[in-house]
């Protein structure tokens, strides 16, 4: 089985973001990208089905700019990716995801056979989820969200897996190929060893221009960033007997708060 | 021109580590350190990993990497737990001299084992009556037909209780002093060999110390690393490579205690703000934020330089003296920022400064590291 996984380079989760200078997009300046915990349990499940199903192989690919994808694509071949592709795009991070979607489609039909096709249910900044239904649209793949343990039946040759749904939890199967948002975290993703890293560093990273060009162009375009405004201090109330104390309560969650009339 | 920058590839190892610091041995420091517990779980899981083991070439399944990396890695460990630390840098110290001082033989058949499952080796050099003269050891190897017979006891070893192998340093004549030590190597199955019960500690807690005692204990011709009279040497050499790890340990600690502190005084307020804006808390921040940084450099620097494939001796003791004195002030510092409850073990900085203190005694106390640098400095001048 033929197993690709898009992993998307997001900030660092303690990275302090700001807006740029034209306040449409973050200031990537000195920003870290790293593979996303949604990401790390879509590797982790190809992991396991290379594992499941001999003669399977995993290849990673992330789209945009070197200095985002490489170290991604680097952390996928330490955890066990058999290949990895840059699909180079000079596209902002967080961008459209229409155009995220035909880029990385383009790179995955040119690297080769493709029976499974993975992502994690979103990215791990803009937690969109948009990307990997658009993906399959562009390869004319069925897709299936928020997945847990896919399994493949070899004797049916059919893929089986759940899905978790607001009021519980559907089971499904289904024929190759198909490409599938997976829930994060439920396969409990390895760490990479420190001799795979070591080995990831000197392994060759595929290059495919996936841009700039009609495939990428966005359907849609940033108007402005910002960030959240800050949080307003918590009042405490002295407490000293607590019928006045709850009689305080009630005149700011009225006056100030506004939550009664 | 110098570059002050990670490369990416040692940027990913620090990461490794700093994630197995802070998600595997950070949730357990207190715990370990308050027992105290000799957490073997952790260990096994930092080898599974590849974070023991550091300076052990490729070919015999280790790491194999050089001194400054080694560096990054021990100071994120050290972050999170600094006994631990110890307990799972013990084996790059123990098998040094088998990297040194082994034929080709005793590297595959001592080394590899260590790396392709988890085990512990413990360096056996410092004796009850003496650990900085290592001249005048008294543990006697002697001579009998195609083996030596080794007889004493040593004092302090890490990981004793646990260790399947040690690396001895006994003499053949004590006459001779330092010109009489040589070098055994010794698996724990060797008969006569006691390891005493765990010492009480001040810090480094998660850790395990002991003596070991060594009754009649036959090691054939062919466990000696090098030559009869080469041990003194082969262990000097060794210490200049796990010098610097050391410093590098301190500057973990200390970083931690900044890191504390710098939060805390965020937090804490008096006198109607937050302690961090009275002129008094930052001139203490400011201070140990500079020691901690000029530990750091000095730690580089000295990996840098013998990795460079130079001796690096000045440079090695002065970045483990320098960051252990840091390591101590700073943590110092870290308890007066939090007052009194800087002084309850409820709260994090005290075990910090107790394991500091160590970091000034173990692998040449801080005195010898001024003999050292004093003698090289002035060989400069002479």
């Amino acid at each position: 089985m033929e197993i690709v996984v898009c992993v998307k380079p997001v900030p660092e989760a303690e990275s302090r973001l700001r807006a740029n200078a034209s306040g449409t997009a973050p200031d990537t300046d000195g920003v870290k990208f790293v593979l996303a915990g949604y990401d790390e349990s879509a590797v982790e499940q190809a992991l396991l089905l290379r594992q499941a199903v001999p003669g399977s192989k995993v290849h990673a690919v992330s789209l945009g700019p070197p200095s985002r994808t490489d170290e991604v694509l680097r952390a996928a071949l330490a955890l066990g990716s058999d290949s990895a592709t840059a699909a180079e795009s000079d596209a902002p991070p967080m961008a459209d995801p229409i155009a995220t979607a035909r880029g990385l489609a383009t790179a995955i039909a040119a690297r080769g056979p493709c029976d499974l096709l993975l992502f994690g249910k979103q990215a791990g900044d803009d937690e969109e989820g948009l990307v990997g239904g658009a993906t399959a649209e562009a390869l004319g793949l069925p897709f299936v969200g928020f997945v847990v343990d896919l399994r493949f039946d070899a004797a049916a040759s059919r893929l089986r897996f759940r899905r978790s749904v607001e009021r519980g939890e559907e089971s499904w199967e289904s024929p190759l190929p198909l490409a599938v948002g997976l829930q994060q975290a439920w396969n409990d993703p390895r760490t990479a060893t420190l001799p795979a890293i070591l080995r990831s560093r000197k392994a060759p990273l595929a290059r495919h221009a996936a841009g700039p060009g009609a495939a990428v162009a966005a359907a849609s375009v940033a108007e402005r960033f910002a960030l959240p405004p800050p949080r307003q201090g918590a009042k405490m109330i002295a407490y000293r007997d607590p019928q006045q104390a709850a009689s305080q309560l009630v005149r700011l969650l009225r006056e100030e708060a506004k939550v009664f009339p | 021109m110098v570059d002050f920058s990670l490369s990416p590839e040692a940027e990913s190892l620090r990461d490794l580590a700093r994630k197995f610091a802070r998600t595997e041995m950070a949730p357990h420091a207190a715990e370990c350190d308050r027992t105290p517990r000799f957490p073997e779980e952790i260990y096994r899981k930092a080898h599974a990993l590849g974070l023991m083991n550091l300076n052990v070439p490729s070919e015999y399944g280790g790491s194999g990497l050089g001194l400054f990396d080694q560096c990054l890695i021990v100071e994120e460990l050290a972050y999170a737990c600094a006994g631990m630390t110890t307990s799972i840098i013990a084996n790059c110290l123990a098998l040094e001299p088998i990297l040194l001082g082994g034929t080709p033989e005793q590297r595959s058949r001592f080394l590899s084992p260590f790396c392709a499952s988890y085990q512990l080796a413990s360096f056996c050099l410092t004796e009850p009556s003496g650990g900085s003269d290592a001249g005048a050891l008294r543990t006697r190897a002697r001579r009998d037909g195609d083996a030596y017979v080794l007889d004493g006891e040593k004092c302090f070893i890490t990981n004793a209780p646990h260790a399947g192998l040690y690396t001895v340093f006994a003499t053949v004549d004590p006459t001779l002093r330092h010109r009489g030590v040589t070098a055994f190597v010794v698996p724990r199955s060797a008969e006569g060999i006691t390891p005493g019960k765990d010492e009480e500690k001040m810090g480094h807690r998660a850790s395990s110390t002991s003596t070991v005692r060594f009754d009649k204990v036959r090691v054939p011709v062919s466990d000696r690393l090098l030559a009869d009279g080469e041990g003194f040497g082969l262990a000097m050499r060794t210490l200049d490579q796990t010098r610097t790890p050391i410093g590098a340990l301190a500057t973990g600690i200390g970083q931690a205690a900044l890191d504390h502190a710098a939060r805390y005084a965020l937090k804490r307020e008096t006198f109607g703000k937050p302690i961090a804006e009275h002129q008094a808390i930052q001139i203490k921040l400011a201070n140990m934020t500079q020691a901690v940084r000029a530990a750091r450099l000095l730690t580089w620097q000295a990996a840098w330089t013998i990795d460079r494939g130079e001796k690096g001796t000045l440079e090695s003791s002065v970045a483990k003296c320098f960051a252990s004195d840091a390591a101590l002030l700073v943590a110092d510092e870290a308890i007066q920022t939090f007052g009194g409850y800087g002084y309850m073990k409820e709260y994090p900085v005290e075990k910090l400064l107790r394991d500091a203190k160590l970091t000034q005694i173990y692998e040449g106390a801080n005195e010898i590291q001024r003999t050292v640098i004093a003698r090289e400095l002035l060989r400069g001048y002479a």
